[in-house]
């Protein structure tokens, strides 16, 4: 071990308070300071370690002990005469060195500060040491200017051009200088790659304008830490499909170096949010799984399937999940959730038959709720291709909450309104998704005051929704509604019919239908359809009507439980608040 | 403090509160509904459903014309209104909390008020309320834009050209929010260079500099500075938050010294500013020692939390609101009406003040115990009143540049925001017309 690195264990040590453990056990006067210094008896501490320094005016456990119990008595300065003793008694010691050069900083006499890292310099030739401590020491009482000096001094000295790197590119990133910082990190990295993850964190402040110039810097350089850098910054700011181009392009032929700069982007990747970082996290996990063992491969093309799934890249992820379901040497849980996500897919791009035959395949392998789960995203495959026969049988004998209420939804698709009613209320608010349970107890609000048992009409309606085609669906629901009194669920088909043309783009249609929901015949959902007539006229900037509908809603039914919504938005269309 | 005629002294206030309690009552009478009881009270305490917006409704009466009571320490600051149809109304369409009383109710809260710490301060006059803020600035990144809005009160915005060219006289009360009185672009020049906001930001002032006729910008926003202070003097009233407080006093004090960065005006500061500076210029503050660097974002040690400053940032804690007597102080007491003793404290580019900083002349409405400094602080100037509130946005702690704007109907109780709405009102409790 170099001597530096002796030294600089030493301060880290003792800094951290180790070293005053291991003196305690070896001399009582140091135990009794440090034990005061524990208890918070600081000025009683200084009195022991100042004891402990008149015998021994070189140590430098106790000059260090002196020094920390000092610093919260805001007394900081007046440790200046055991420094003078102690550089004179110990001519050789990096704590005190450390120790000195602060004790100057904090009685503010640079030329004692510099004196003191040159003597240390001297002391430990080649350790940056002394340097370091000086410019931290500047820094510490703003001394910008000094501590580019202790740097610069240093890096003369050393006579390496990477010396003290890491500590300058910081000092420029702070003056807003970030080509300055990205021209010292990258010795820094070179040198010490463990500097990477500070370098990009502190690169990625740089501001959007200055961005392209730091990519082009980086483009000349040829290594591959400056092509890593560039990833690692074009993740962050937002490219995560360029990030990955960069370094896919630069990947070694050394395994370990190429599956070390993948995972590293992968760890920036992973916190990126949206489609593009899914995608880029899919394609680093493929290259990634590429270049790793057997056993280990499985889980990682497990793993990018379903990021390209995130991603909506249904063909890539059939790519990775089609080699790991049929290998029966994959592990087992792999294998299962390779084959849970493959009919996922298979489900979402229309390959219902495909993916039956793959469920029948797989079932023995598969866990029960995983099974029932994707016999229930089967049955709603079908229901989507208006297929309700089969829908119904991919669902036969499923009696937990979630399949009475896609059960109760299949009744209703055939318009029996009845068997719905009892099947979304066996399967209580909680069942499925929280959207989905929102939507059924929507359904149930809107088919509870229906007295027929029966309406076919309705759940062709309905079922043209689930299967897309909105603007027929409108018209159906309108349908239905004229048949129906405004309090026996004419109000809330229309109510739902003009929430549907609302979200098709359709606000003219909307208004009317919000209208003709909005009747006072049904008080029950005349503040709903006033609230969606509201929201209508603010997507049409009429700000002024609006404001006059939702007044009248919250004065004509103030214990309506939609009031607050109603004052929100009314906020909204005052400009009271920001729009949401 | 001086005491001009004109300026609301305790023993003015007292004199013209009992005749305005007199004067009041049948006033209110008059406007009451047929068959319904006649008052209204607007509870500031636990039981009020949106304090931020009772505050706009006792404003939007002023503003009708009507009149109004602020029952200081009564129920956290409640207000008593008359029952009229168009109170009642905006009352239920904001979701404000009112307690209908009988003049049997009324005369026995009026019996309670006299016994205790709590007095009944007439309001009778809607202030016209300016805002100082640049034409391009974002609606929602002013604390006090944000309130006024969320609670309905009308203001306008005035920016340099109307300060200079004499506007404000027009105006009772005039709020200041984050603007850099020094000119040094809340020293942001060096940090954020190339910044699309920060670019926008320069060229406007330099070009309003320009148009009237400065040669550079901090000497533009000193006579800015000048007018404002010239506004208080001649009886306005003024409330500042955030770094606005500390850069106003510091561009008064600030007369022929230098102390913009060579980015604002050309040349440097002047390396003995701190010792330069004419503090009897200043409203609140003096002694200040100025931060000389142009790149540290701070500007002196009037701050007490340093925000910008990595080695020197304080952590956040909490401000008490101080206690004064209704009766005697009655300006303190309104503008520490609240729900809430404790506030959590909130940054800003100016969060704080140092004790050691203010002049003796001022009032300290809120601290940190133990804390070497104060949030709140009140004092006069001239015929007119000054507010100084530390910090950026109460609901905002950490506020940083491109945070969302906060949405004040997720906030209807916040305690910081009613401290800035007491400001608002404070200006209708004085009888006469302002001298301004």
């Amino acid at each position: 071990m170099s001597r530096r690195w002796v030294w600089s264990a030493a301060a880290v040590l003792t800094i951290a308070g180790l070293a005053p453990a291991l003196l305690r056990a070896q001399d009582p006067a140091m135990s009794r300071a440090f034990e005061l210094e524990r208890r918070g008896d600081y000025p009683a501490a200084a009195d022991a370690y100042r004891g402990v320094l008149v015998a021994r005016p070189g140590e430098p456990a106790a000059l260090l002990g002196l020094e920390r119990v000092l610093l919260p008595m805001g007394r900081s300065a007046e440790i200046v005469p055991e420094v003078r003793a102690a550089l004179a008694a110990n001519r050789s010691s990096g704590p005190v060195f450390g120790v000195a050069l602060r004790a100057w900083s904090a009685a503010e006499e640079p030329d004692s500060m510099r004196a003191v890292a040159e003597r240390w310099a001297a002391a430990a030739p080649g350790d940056e040491t002394p340097f370091r401590e000086w410019g931290a020491a500047a820094l510490s009482r703003r001394d910008r200017a000094g501590a580019l000096m202790a740097y610069q001094r240093g890096r003369e000295r050393l006579h390496r051009p990477d010396a003290l790197a890491p500590e300058l590119a910081q000092l420029a990133a702070a003056d807003g200088d970030f080509a300055g910082a990205l021209r010292e990190w990258l010795p820094a990295i070179r040198r010490l790659p463990g500097y990477r993850v500070t370098a990009v964190s502190t690169l990625s402040q740089a501001p959007d304008s200055m961005r392209p110039t730091l990519l082009r810097q980086l483009e000349r350089e040829p290594d591959l830490s400056a092509r890593r850098l560039q990833a690692d910054l074009r993740a962050r700011w937002g490219d995560p499909l360029g990030a990955l181009e960069t370094l896919e392009g630069a990947l070694p032929g050394d395994r370990a170096q190429a599956l070390e700069a993948l995972r590293g982007l992968l760890d920036h990747l992973r916190l990126r949010p949206g489609r593009e970082a899914r995608l880029a996290t899919g394609r680093a996990l493929e290259l990634i799984a590429e270049r790793s063992p057997d056993a280990e491969r499985s889980r990682l093309r497990l793993e990018a399937a379903r990021a390209y799934t995130a991603a909506g890249e249904r063909d890539a992820a059939r790519r990775m999940l089609t080699g790991i379901a049929d290998d029966r040497s994959a592990p087992g849980t792999i294998a299962s959730g390779a084959t849970n996500t493959l009919v996922q897919v298979l489900i979402a791009e229309g390959k219902l038959d495909e993916a039956a035959t793959r469920l029948a395949e797989h079932r023995p392998e598969m866990g029960g709720e995983d099974y029932a789960s994707l016999r229930r995203r089967l049955a709603l495959g079908y229901v989507q291709a208006g297929d309700l026969a089969r829908a119904d049988s991919a669902i036969a004998g499923d009696s937990t909450v979630d399949g009475l209420a896609l059960s109760g939804r299949i009744h209703l698709y055939r318009g029996d309104v009845a068997g719905a009613i009892e099947r979304f209320k066996e399967a209580g608010p909680y069942a499925g998704e929280r959207a989905e349970a929102t939507e059924r107890t929507s359904l149930l609000a809107m088919l509870q005051p229906i007295e027929a048992d029966s309406i076919p009409a309705l759940g062709q309606a309905l079922l043209q929704l689930a299967r897309g085609d909105t603007s027929k669906a409108v018209a159906g629901l309108e349908r239905v509604a004229t048949d129906l009194p405004p309090a026996q669920g004419g109000a809330e088909v229309r109510l739902l019919a003009g929430r549907l043309a609302a979200a098709a783009g359709k606000p003219a249609d909307a208004e009317r239908l919000f209208k003709e929901a909005a009747s006072g015949d049904a008080p029950g959902t005349a503040p709903a359809a006033e609230l969606a007539l509201a929201e209508v006229m603010i997507g049409q900037h009429r700000q002024a009507e609006a404001v006059a509908q939702l007044e009248h809603l919250i004065l004509t039914y103030p214990a309506s439980a939609l009031v607050p919504q109603a004052r929100r938005l009314l906020d909204e269309a005052r400009g009271a608040v920001p729009q949401t | 403090m001086t005491k001009e005629a004109g300026i609301l002294n305790r023993r003015d206030f007292l004199a013209r509160g009992a005749l305005g309690l007199a004067a009041l009552s049948p006033a209110l009478g008059r406007i009451r509904l047929p068959g319904a009881a006649p008052w209204l009270l607007v509870p500031m305490d636990d039981a009020q459903g949106d304090h931020l917006k009772a505050y706009g409704l006792a404003f939007r009466l002023l503003e009708r014309g009507g009149r109004a009571e602020w029952f200081l320490n009564y129920r956290s600051g409640a207000f008593l209104l008359p029952a009229d149809a168009a109170t009642t109304r905006d009352a239920a369409l904001n979701g404000i909390t009112t307690e209908p009383l009988d003049d049997g109710q009324v005369i026995q809260i009026r019996g309670e008020l006299a016994g205790g710490n709590m007095d009944a301060v007439p309001l009778e006059k809607a202030p016209k309320v300016a805002v100082y803020a640049p034409p391009n600035a974002a609606p929602w990144d002013d604390a006090v834009t944000m309130v006024l809005n969320y609670a309905g009160i009308k203001f306008e915005k005035v920016w340099d050209a109307e300060v200079l060219g004499a506007k404000l006289r027009t105006y009772d009360w005039l709020h200041l929010h984050h603007e850099d009185f020094t000119g040094q672009y809340s020293k942001f020049f060096l940090n954020y260079a190339g910044a699309p906001w920060l670019v926008d930001m320069v060229e406007r002032n330099r070009a309003m500099a320009r148009q009237l006729g400065y040669p550079s910008v901090p000497a533009e926003k000193r006579a800015v500075a000048v007018a404002i202070a010239d506004y208080v003097q001649r009886g306005g009233f003024l409330f500042a938050m955030c770094t606005a407080t500390e850069t106003l006093d510091l561009a008064l004090a600030a007369d022929k010294v230098d102390i913009a960065a060579a980015y604002a005006d050309g040349t440097p500061m002047d390396p003995d500013a701190s010792s330069r500076m004419r503090w009897e210029e200043a409203l609140a503050f003096q002694n200040a020692q100025l931060e000389l660097s142009p790149t540290v974002p701070v500007y002196s040690d009037i701050d007490g939390h340093q925000v910008n400053s990595p080695e020197r940032r304080q952590p956040l804690g909490s401000f008490t609101l101080f206690n004064f007597s209704a009766k005697i102080d009655p300006v303190a007491t309104m503008l520490v009406q609240n729900h809430r003793q404790v506030i959590p404290d909130f940054y800003g580019l100016t969060t704080s003040f140092t004790r050691k900083t203010l002049k003796p002349s001022g009032t300290v409405l809120a601290d940190e115990p133990g804390a070497p400094w104060v949030k709140y602080i009140h004092g006069e100037h001239g015929q007119g009143t000054w507010t100084f509130f530390g910090g950026h946005d109460p609901e905002d702690p950490q506020h940083q540049i491109g945070d969302t704007p906060t949405d004040l109907s997720l906030h209807p109780h916040s305690p910081g925001y009613r401290l800035i709405l007491n400001n608002v009102l404070f200006p209708a409790a004085k009888k006469k017309e302002l001298k301004t």
